[in-house]
């Protein structure tokens, strides 16, 4: 199956976006992002922390619904899904 | 009742929403945090538009690193208040207006008396904490709350009405973490000026406001999308609340 992951601000400059890319069955929200920011060291670090946990700013939605990132490492990824991942941007 | 200045004055916009809808400005009184980044020209645009009574408030003084981006303040400023060149700036823009320009620290001691019976809160701080506290002070008065954030080439906004949409909390429940934040003036501009369009659209009950929309602006593609947004019905700053007011620009 396929989904999509758009990644924004900071996020997209560091991995890219519009990600399209094929999951298996029953894999988790957490893994395939995990998978897809280790491709850069900037990119995973700027979405996940030392311990492989998300970094509790870090917002998550499928088809413009949220998901809570204490969630995502239960949460099944569903064919078509498309992923936002962005950090709040914080200057004015 | 207008002056003959001020009706030529806002000539161009009343062809838009008329003299009641002039009149409505001019009745505002309208709250900006921050004559930074973003608060330039949200208060620049408000002002012009004739907004009754901006309250701009700020802590610093004016640095040259800020002139690449806070068009409130020229390089003559470099080392006065904020809030005394913003007072100049915006009361030279238009006359016909009362700019009250505070140089105060908001805090938790403070907020609810300063932010007093606005009609709307303009979020043009560059931190998350401050943010939080005016989410806090809009929910608890029934104040709509103008966000906006920026960093680098992209920026976000969205138009907090509490009770209805979701609330800053509900979007963002915890604060990245403090940076010194790249910025290119640009940035603040675009997302300035669209705070800014959305009180005028609310004042004036003018087209479809950013509710439960989260705009993301991409500069560096020249692309903006939005991302709809849902409260968050266990939401510590808004759980709970609901609101029976009716919301202008809101056709639902």
């Amino acid at each position: 199956m396929t989904v999509k992951i758009r990644f924004f601000a900071r996020f997209r400059e560091l991995l890219g976006t519009d990600i399209v890319t094929d999951v298996a069955p029953g894999t988790m929200f957490t893994s395939l992002i995990t998978s897809v920011a280790k491709k850069t060291p900037e990119g995973y670090a700027a979405i996940f922390d030392e311990t492989g946990a998300f970094h509790e700013f870090v917002i998550l939605m499928r088809n413009g619904k949220r998901i809570d990132i204490a969630d995502a490492d239960k949460t099944v990824i569903a064919d078509g899904d498309e992923i936002a991942v962005f950090p709040p941007v914080a200057g004015g | 009742m207008f002056s003959q200045r001020e009706l030529e004055r806002y000539k161009r916009q009343m062809m838009l929403f008329g003299e009641e809808g002039q009149e409505r400005l001019k009745k505002a009184h309208i709250f900006i945090t921050g004559a930074g980044g973003l608060g330039s020209p949200v208060s620049i645009y408000l002002a012009v538009a004739g907004i009754g009574t901006i309250t701009i408030i700020d802590m610093d003084v004016v640095d040259q690193t800020n002139l690449n981006r806070q068009i409130l303040h020229y390089d003559r400023d470099i080392g006065r208040k904020k809030t005394a060149s913003a007072e100049e700036k915006l009361q030279e823009l238009n006359p016909d207006i009362i700019i009250n320009a505070i140089d105060v620290k908001i805090d938790e001691s403070n907020a609810i008396n300063l932010i007093g019976n606005a009609d709307g809160i303009v979020d043009a701080m560059d931190n998350y904490p401050t943010r939080y506290l005016l989410n806090d002070v809009a929910i608890a008065k029934k104040i709509p709350l103008f966000h906006g954030g920026i960093r680098g080439f992209y920026g976000q906004a969205t138009t907090i009405i509490p009770g209805t949409t979701p609330c800053l909390k509900c979007i963002f429940p915890k604060a990245p973490p403090k940076e010194v934040f790249p910025v290119v003036g640009v940035t603040p501009g675009i997302i300035g000026t669209i705070q800014a369009n959305e009180v005028i659209k609310y004042l004036t009950d003018s087209g479809e406001l950013l509710l439960g929309r989260l705009f993301i602006w991409d500069g560096l593609q020249s692309h903006g999308e939005e991302i709809c947004v849902e409260r968050n019905p266990a939401c510590k700053a808004c759980g709970g609340m609901t609101t029976k007011k009716t919301i202008p620009g809101k056709k639902k």
